[in-house]
């Protein structure tokens, strides 16, 4: 676990004591509210993980980093981007491997592409997050999210 | 029939990793291997976020979210959800509960768009390790143009007036369907469409309710002429 992870954990634990002695009975109707809630999503969080499995090893961060460095400039961003959005690769991996594409003198705008819709559109999440949240929101949100990443992309070109 | 079409995904996920070992054994075993980091870190996140979806549920009155969050909090809200989604940790499926959570008590849809997008692109130890490998300059400007794209964002959705109706009603809704009795007769969304919405054949509640008595009483009987009795209604809090 990073710093993080174990800060945020500390916080959720004084948080959730604090709630049981301020309101035993909220506290006690929450807790079941929120297991609802879990246990609606829990099913589809686990098949949401081992589905980046299958994608990992049919799409291979190889074959990422080969995408990202090939020829036209603007079919190198979209389908950048279009990697992003179907992976899920954790910041560790992606970071450097888009550090040493660029190391190597590839264009930095693929490589934004992809790690913007990386984390922000989620084809694999995608289900879940329509379940939650409506089609109609979930939609919007990926759509935007993607043409944002490829904007972001574009114009960092421009300015770096 | 309901539960396949509720757990589609596992389903579908479950079937292609036993065709896989059946015919095709080590590419199962790679995709495990890959998936096990995920497992982990869901394993580390989620209990956390239990935790939190409860203390937001209890320590933070409702009057408090829809100031800082809800329709009116303009852009301190936007820059209040900006912060709350950059100061966590997780993948962005661990951020579903949190704003689903805020959103029932009252935060407006664009701020549940700031704060699904900074939980998922701008998290600080993620920025550290941009600067590790991209240098300073790189973080710096991508940052700045994903902060105002994520912000453009949630103007659009608010301007287009993106609505989230979720599938499933959680328990502390003041009305619930209840989809496995629906027919889909939409009797009810005929009577009171400020409350019930159709979706693929089954009535839905919309999430930003807040009835005066007079819509209660007919709520009550709306419910009760349902052909299923499909409709739940909660007494007052």
């Amino acid at each position: 676990m990073d710093v993080f992870t174990i800060a945020f954990w500390g916080l959720g634990i004084i948080l959730f004591v604090w709630s049981l002695v301020k309101s035993r009975e909220k506290a006690k109707e929450a807790i079941k509210k929120s297991r609802g809630m879990m246990k609606n999503m829990i099913g589809d969080i686990i098949a949401i993980i081992f589905m980046i499995g299958l994608i990992l090893t049919f799409i291979p961060p190889q074959t990422i980093k080969e995408l990202l460095g090939s020829g036209n400039l603007w079919l190198s961003t979209v389908a950048a981007a279009l990697a992003g959005s179907v992976t899920l690769i954790p910041a560790f991996v992606a970071f450097p491997l888009v550090g040493s594409l660029v190391d190597s003198g590839a264009s930095i705008v693929p490589g934004v592409a992809f790690l913007t819709t990386l984390t922000m559109v989620g084809l694999v999440t995608f289900p879940l997050e329509k379940k939650e949240f409506g089609t109609q929101f979930a939609v919007t949100r990926n759509a935007l999210s993607f043409v944002a990443a490829v904007s972001i992309a574009l114009l960092m070109g421009v300015i770096i | 029939m309901t539960m396949i079409k509720k757990n589609w995904l596992p389903i579908l996920v479950g079937m292609i990793y036993l065709l896989l070992i059946v015919f095709r054994s080590d590419l199962a075993l790679a995709a495990w291997e890959n998936s096990r980091y995920y497992l982990l870190e869901m394993v580390q996140i989620l209990p956390v976020i239990f935790l939190l979806t409860v203390a937001i549920d209890v320590l933070i009155p409702r009057e408090w979210i829809v100031k800082r969050l809800g329709s009116d909090s303009g852009m301190i809200g936007y820059l209040f959800a900006l912060a709350f989604g950059s100061l966590s940790a997780g993948p962005i499926y661990a951020a579903f509960p949190i704003a689903k959570t805020l959103y029932q008590k009252g935060a407006k849809v664009g701020n549940i768009v700031v704060i699904l997008s900074a939980w998922a692109v701008i998290k600080v130890p993620m920025l550290a390790n941009e600067v590790k490998f991209l240098g300073p300059e790189f973080m710096v400007v991508r940052w700045f143009l994903t902060v105002v794209f994520i912000l453009l964002m949630a103007l659009v959705i608010e301007k287009a007036g993106v609505k989230i109706v979720a599938e499933e009603e959680g328990i502390q809704a003041p009305v619930a369907v209840k989809s496995d009795y629906c027919i889909g007769c939409s009797a009810c969304a005929r009577k009171m469409p400020e409350i019930f919405v159709m979706q693929e054949g089954k009535a839905l509640v919309q999430q930003d309710l807040s009835l005066d008595q007079e819509q209660k009483n007919q709520l009550a009987l709306v419910a009760q002429k349902c052909p299923t009795q499909a409709i739940a209604v909660r007494q007052q809090e």
